[in-house]
């Protein structure tokens, strides 16, 4: 589905990522896993098509995307979930969502999308006529995954879908990404919550200061001392 | 005249300056370009109108059929342009600018700086009153201010209701989660400059319906236009017609009242007076966007 080769990234001058390698197999969950400044976000973001400034291969289903500019990897089937939500806070819960149908892959069948949606979180057809600003950090969670699953990803990117979430929401958010995964979408998930993390995942990579350090079935990285020192290094 | 009359008179012109602001709202709103050439088109729209409707003898609202397309394609070329360069707001400021005297010149070359005016049997809408008791709603500012409602009016609905419309509403609030969800910047930067130049046309022509064309108006309009824009809550659309309503009518009423120095000066201090009350324009809830 997503294949990552010899990464280079770059914000500005300054190089964030080295060499990535890192592949994502269809309907699978990969996690990406590190301490703040590792890179995660940044390899996201070069996935997505918000950051140009890199050097490598990024393939989806084999198609180039390297240097396509976002609102065509899109098209080919890739949502993304950023860090921070990023929901728009003016539009309404049902306009977010109808915004994630945006795609023409996506905007015929949306109603029935919608309807998933609102199955998968209940919360959002409750609030659909709220000012996306107005909703709480939990509630943005679920809008901002909510609004990805609007464009009928088979590739879906989540950057830190944990952060600053109380642990029952934290219970919600997760056993989504169970669903969708079960659905068939491939899951690119960053996390700091490495135990829930990998929980969900089959395989998972280390990312330490812009490079892969370790990568691997989710119970070899388990014991890996790498792994445990990067957690307890938090 | 009344002060009630001189309010009606006022409101109904503003529907023109709104008219006039609207796509300069939108454009500073949503493409975060101050586009002053914006006043150099709708010049150019008027003194067009009055140019084609003369040599045709035709009907001036007709001419829109040619001035409509024609500033919507200048207004799409010139945001491509400001695109290429990589203008920021500061800076498109000063480079609109440049482009607004150089529409200026070019009216004034082609038209000489001689007072124009649609001869009133080409234009219906030239003058007369319609009268309801006592008060006249006069013609040509009827006409205009049925036009802005209209067209405002229609513009907002389709913001609000249609696919595009949330994409330009979710563009302008952060282009990169847009982008990410299909949205191509481009394509909808050029429509909604398009759409901006179109509106420009029409208030050309509907200015021209009115008034006398000399090719400094620009100047004149300015002023009134800028505080329209900004009290209405830059990008706002329904607020920049409220907005042009509420100065228009102000600045008639204030025109009665006192003489015409003393006046703009009363006007523009209420306006500031509001600016400092609500920063964000009248009718923005909380924050700024
Ligand atoms: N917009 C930016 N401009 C300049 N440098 C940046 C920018 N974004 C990130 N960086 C730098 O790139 C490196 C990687 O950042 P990135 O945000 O990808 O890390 P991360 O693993 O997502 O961290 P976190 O866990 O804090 O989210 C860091 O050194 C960071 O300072
Ligand atoms: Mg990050």
């Amino acid at each position: 589905m997503l294949e990552v080769r010899e990464l280079d990234a770059f914000h500005g001058h300054a190089q964030a990522l080295w060499g990535v390698d890192l592949a994502v197999g269809d309907a699978e969950v990969v996690s990406v896993i590190g301490p703040n400044g590792a890179g995660k976000s940044t390899l996201v973001c070069a996935v997505a098509g918000l950051l140009r400034t890199v050097r490598g291969r990024i393939l989806v289903d084999g198609h180039d995307l390297t240097t396509v500019a976002a609102h065509r990897v899109c098209e080919r089937g890739v949502a993304i979930v950023p860090e921070g939500r990023r929901v728009f806070g003016h539009l309404t819960v049902h306009e977010n969502l109808l915004l994630g149908a945006h795609r023409r892959g996506a905007r015929s069948g949306h109603r029935a999308t919608l309807a998933e949606v609102h199955e998968l979180f209940p919360r959002l057809a409750e609030r659909a006529t709220q000012p996306a600003r107005n909703l709480s950090g939990g509630e943005q969670q679920m809008l901002a995954i909510g609004r990805a699953l609007m464009a009928r990803p088979r590739m879906l990117l989540l950057d830190e879908p944990s952060l600053g979430l109380a642990p029952v929401v934290l219970d919600e958010v997760f056993a989504a990404v169970r669903a969708i995964h079960a659905g068939g979408v491939s899951v690119l998930l960053v996390e700091q919550d490495i135990e829930r993390a990998l929980a969900v995942s089959g395989r998972a990579y280390l990312l330490a200061e812009g490079r892969v350090v370790t990568a691997g079935p989710v119970d070899q990285l388990r014991d890996d001392p790498q792994v445990r020192r990067s957690v307890l290094g938090q | 005249m009344s002060a009630v009359q001189a309010a009606l008179t006022g409101a109904l012109l503003g529907g023109l300056y709104a008219m006039m602001a609207v796509g300069l709202s939108v454009s500073w709103g949503m493409l975060r370009v101050i586009n002053l050439a914006h006043f150099g088109m709708i010049l150019l729209g008027s003194y067009l109108s009055f140019a084609l409707a003369t040599s045709w003898q035709v009907d001036p609202l007709l001419t829109l059929l040619v001035t409509v397309p024609l500033l919507a394609a200048l207004g799409a070329a010139l945001h491509w342009v400001y695109e290429r360069t990589g203008l920021v707001e500061f800076t498109s400021l000063l480079v609109s600018f440049g482009v607004m005297i150089i529409m200026i010149q070019l009216v004034h070359n082609i038209w000489s700086a001689d007072f124009r005016r649609l001869a009133p049997e080409l234009n219906r809408y030239g003058s007369g009153s319609w009268f309801v008791g006592e008060l006249a709603f006069p013609l040509p500012t009827l006409v205009a201010f049925g036009a802005g409602v209209v067209l405002i009016g229609g513009g907002w609905l389709l913001l609000r209701t249609t696919f595009l419309g949330r994409a330009l509403r979710a563009f302008a609030e952060d282009r990169d989660m847009a982008a990410a969800y299909g949205i191509d910047h481009r394509r909808l930067g050029m429509l909604l400059a398009g759409a901006s130049g179109a509106t420009a046309a029409v208030a050309g022509t509907l200015w021209a319906l009115g008034n006398t064309l000399v090719p400094d108006a620009p100047f004149e309009w300015i002023g009134i236009v800028f505080a329209v824009v900004i009290l209405g809550g830059i990008g706002q659309v329904l607020g920049t017609l409220a907005a042009g309503v509420l100065v228009g009518a102000l600045t008639s009423v204030a025109s009665v009242l006192w003489e015409s120095t003393t006046s703009l000066l009363v006007v523009f201090l209420v306006i500031i007076i509001a600016l400092l009350l609500r920063p964000a324009g009248l009718f923005v809830r909380g924050a700024a966007r």
